[in-house]
């Protein structure tokens, strides 16, 4: 999507830049930190250790060392901005803290509907002069969302024979096959030129979702589309999802009443989901369960991959003259593995390592658009502690904490996590889902924010340089 | 053992896959983990912000220390000149010199002693936010010096045990200090709703309500027991206009008053034709309101 072909989407860019500009000179700077990570990755959980870290910093707590060192006992106080006018819920960070914090505990349910929150940074200023101009804030724009729904934003550029004949070649890929022989098969024996019959919408619908939920629940794959057909939202099914991939070239009525509900929907989501928030934003953070894709096999640790990169195609990292014209671009991007408290402390290296070359191909395509790129491993509620298991005799590092499921302690040895790709052999071991652990011990209130593994230093990597 | 038996048999050599190995099960069930975190991270020591010399601030400086000390060694020559030329003149031009010297500097004390008193402001805020009883403490005592109406508090605040008691103490005084400040918004208002009704030019008008604005701004200020020169007035002032937070929550308080204050049967006469008038009057009251806030010690809320 050229910036030319949307001469309004560009004076609103123009707009956007000078706006956050402006504010910047009168040092009332707004940052949007977009949030992206594919279903299960941790966002919520994430934006959940984030908010209560900050939070108590604001109230000099030193739960972000490495943020303190950057911001040089400057930060004042943090509180949420308070609500405007916003038609959308907020994100209730101390609801989920009272339910990660009670007992027993409760992680957060699948996330089904956007929300957002703004948290008010307030900082002395720098400078001799700052007594005269008085603090200096920085808004930090957070949203939260279902992850599949991100799936969407590669639909916006494709027409409905391209992205019936990608997503068929992928479905009859690997394991993705046996999940969906019976929808192939209803769609590989539909005639060619079947009307507009509603059953047969209906029915290759229903498959079609089947297929989709199996291919996310049972075997771990995230590359699903259409996002909102595994997750609706809060107003549920409507016609508007009715549709699914016919094989290419097809005609007749029921091939333009699918292509029709497929521009309907693309459209849909490009005017609710990517435009307000994934259009514009300045900084960053790619969360990925690596450890989750790993376990999940070969097959789903390369869609995993796949999907990554696919977003990050659909997303605008500036660097093109438009961009510098208009004054918009993203700025900082952090790729973090999630739940690095999964492995004990010594692989937490491998597993950044191997999210690099896993997320090789957006990093590259936003190096390459002048954006100063980061990896991480991050864990936001730090929930196990280093311990040594024996295995066939012999001691290996291993994690330890409570199941949430029996309140049992438990030891867990990750596997061997290696470097980079690793080969066919690997994968002989077969499949394996980590276990949910119960979070730590929490205050309700959040008054001292949550223990986390190296949440300072990624923030310090995104937001460092506007402290 | 483990719950999870391996789909096939183990490599005998690494890697071997992943494991669950569950623990002994005891009795009573094992407690939750605990990092010790609420300890971990309480604060050393208070916080001191650090202050660096940015480019303005250089050039500012650099200005300051040139003209001064050229003014300075020119004036310094001067004097030496007179004293050439005979004693009494230059007793006399050493006299002068010296007096505006004072001048300036007891101007510049005055601005500087203003600033700290509203940096001071700053301290006891994020005392109260932080929960650092001890500073807070202090701070609410040096106000509470400042100010008449809180005096008789200072016992009181001495034994508070904490930083709600501390609130709650201060609370009544705060409270009166924020009637008269809307007191001095409402003769404000009145004034300037007359001014803008007469008034013959909208540029006298933003003169005029610019000019009274600031005086507001310092008489809320002085109410609170600061003292801000320019300097500390232009700080004020920022705070005041550019604090959007607040306005959305003021402005309903802000509107009752306005409706209250213009219902008087003879401004009622001009309201209709001064539409301007009463905006005038709605921003003074603001203004009030939002100066008081900016001046309070302890963060609303
Ligand atoms: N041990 C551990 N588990 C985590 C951590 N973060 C997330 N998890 C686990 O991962 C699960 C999913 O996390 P969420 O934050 O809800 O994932 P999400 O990205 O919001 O998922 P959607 O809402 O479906 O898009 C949680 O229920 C936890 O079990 C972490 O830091 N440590
Ligand atoms: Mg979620």
């Amino acid at each position: 999507m050229s910036g030319l072909l949307d001469p309004f989407g560009l004076l609103r860019d123009a707009a956007w830049g000078a706006e956050r500009f402006g504010r910047s000179l009168i040092g009332q700077e707004r940052i949007r930190l977009a949030v992206t990570g594919l279903t299960r990755a941790g966002k919520t959980v994430f934006l959940t250790s984030l908010l209560a870290n900050l939070l108590a910093a604001g109230r000099g707590r030193r739960t972000l060392p490495a943020l303190e060192e950057l911001a040089g006992k400057r930060l004042r106080a943090v509180r949420p901005a308070p609500a405007g006018v916003e038609g959308l819920p907020r994100f209730d960070v101390a609801a989920h803290l009272a339910a990660l914090a009670a007992d027993p505990p409760a992680w957060p349910a699948r996330t089904e509907d956007l929300s957002t929150l703004e948290l008010v940074l307030e900082l002395d200023r720098q400078s001799m002069l700052g007594g005269l101009l008085g603090t200096r804030t920085v808004t930090l724009e957070l949203l939260d969302y279902p992850g599949e729904w991100l799936l969407d934003l590669p639909m916006l550029g494709d027409d409905y024979a391209r992205w019936s004949a990608a997503t068929l070649e992928r479905l009859r890929r690997g394991r993705r096959a046996e999940a969906a022989a019976e929808f192939l098969a209803f769609v590989d024996a539909l005639p060619p030129g079947a009307p507009a019959e509603d059953s047969l919408a209906r029915r290759g619908f229903a498959l079609y979702r089947d297929t989709l939920r199996a291919c996310r629940d049972r075997l771990g794959f995230r590359f699903l589309q259409p996002g909102r057909l595994l997750n609706p939202g809060p107003r549920g099914e409507t016609p508007l999802l009715w549709f699914f991939p016919l094989p290419q070239p097809a005609r007749g009525g029921l091939a333009t009443l699918l292509a029709e509900r497929h521009h309907a929907y693309v459209e849909a989501q490009r005017r609710d989901f990517f435009e307000p928030y994934f259009r514009r934003f300045e900084r960053q953070a790619v969360l990925v369960d690596v450890l989750g894709a790993l376990h999940a096999g070969r097959d789903a640790f390369e869609d995993t991959a796949e999907a990554l990169a696919a977003i990050a195609a659909a997303l605008r990292y500036g660097g093109g003259w438009l961009d510098w014209l208009t004054g918009t671009g993203v700025d900082r991007v952090a790729f973090v593995a999630t739940k690095a408290d999964h492995v004990p402390a010594r692989q937490r290296d491998a597993l950044a390592a191997l999210l690099g070359h896993l997320v090789a191909a957006p990093q590259g395509r936003a190096t390459g658009a002048g954006v100063t790129t980061s990896v991480h491993a991050l864990a936001s509620i730090r929930c196990t502690e280093d311990d040594v298991a024996t295995l066939d005799g012999r001691p290996v590092a291993a994690v330890r904490g409570l199941l949430l499921e029996n309140g049992r302690s438990a030891k867990v040895y990750p596997g061997e996590i290696p470097l980079r790709p690793p080969d066919p052999g690997f994968w002989d071991h077969g499949f394996f889902e980590m276990p949910e652990f119960q979070p730590p011990k929490l205050d309700p209130a959040g008054g001292s924010g949550v223990p986390h593994l190296g949440l300072d230093t990624l923030l310090a990597a995104l937001i460092g340089d506007v402290l | 053992m483990s719950d999870r038996p391996p789909p096939s048999s183990p490599p005998a050599s690494p890697p071997v896959g992943p494991r669950v190995i569950l623990e002994e099960e005891t009795r009573s069930p094992p407690p939750r983990l605990d990092f010790e975190w609420e300890q971990a991270v309480v604060p050393v020591a208070a916080p001191r912000p650090s202050v660096r010399w940015s480019g303005i601030g250089r050039l500012f400086g650099g200005l300051a220390l040139l003209g001064g000390g050229l003014a300075a060694l020119d004036a310094a020559n001067f004097v030496a000149d007179q004293f050439a030329r005979g004693p009494l003149q230059g007793w006399a031009t050493l006299g002068v010199v010296a007096s505006g010297l004072a001048l300036l500097g007891g101007g510049a004390w005055r601005e500087l002693r203003g600033l700290a008193s509203i940096r001071a402001v700053d301290r006891a805020r994020s005392a109260f936010l932080r929960g650092d009883l001890a500073t807070a403490k202090a701070e609410a005592l040096r106000w509470a010096g400042s100010v008449q109406e809180a005096a008789p508090l200072q016992p009181a605040i001495r034994n508070a045990a904490s930083i709600e008691e501390l609130r709650a103490l201060l609370q009544p005084a705060l409270a009166t200090l924020e009637a008269r400040a809307a007191l001095l918004g409402r003769n404000a208002a009145v004034q300037s709703f007359a001014v803008t009704a007469i008034s013959p030019s909208p540029g006298l008008d933003a003169l005029i309500f610019a000019w009274r604005g600031v005086r507001l701004v310092r008489q809320v200020a002085a109410l609170h027991g600061l003292r801000p020169g320019l300097a500390g007035t232009l700080s004020l002032l920022r705070r005041t206009l550019l604090d959007a937070a607040t306005v959305a929550a003021t402005d309903v308080a802000v509107d009752a008053a306005a409706r209250a204050l213009l219902s008087n049967r003879l401004l009622e006469q001009f309201a209709g034709e001064a539409a301007a008038g009463a905006v005038a009057a709605r921003r003074m009251l603001r203004l009030a309101k939002v100066a008081a806030e900016a001046c309070r010690v302890v963060p609303p809320g």
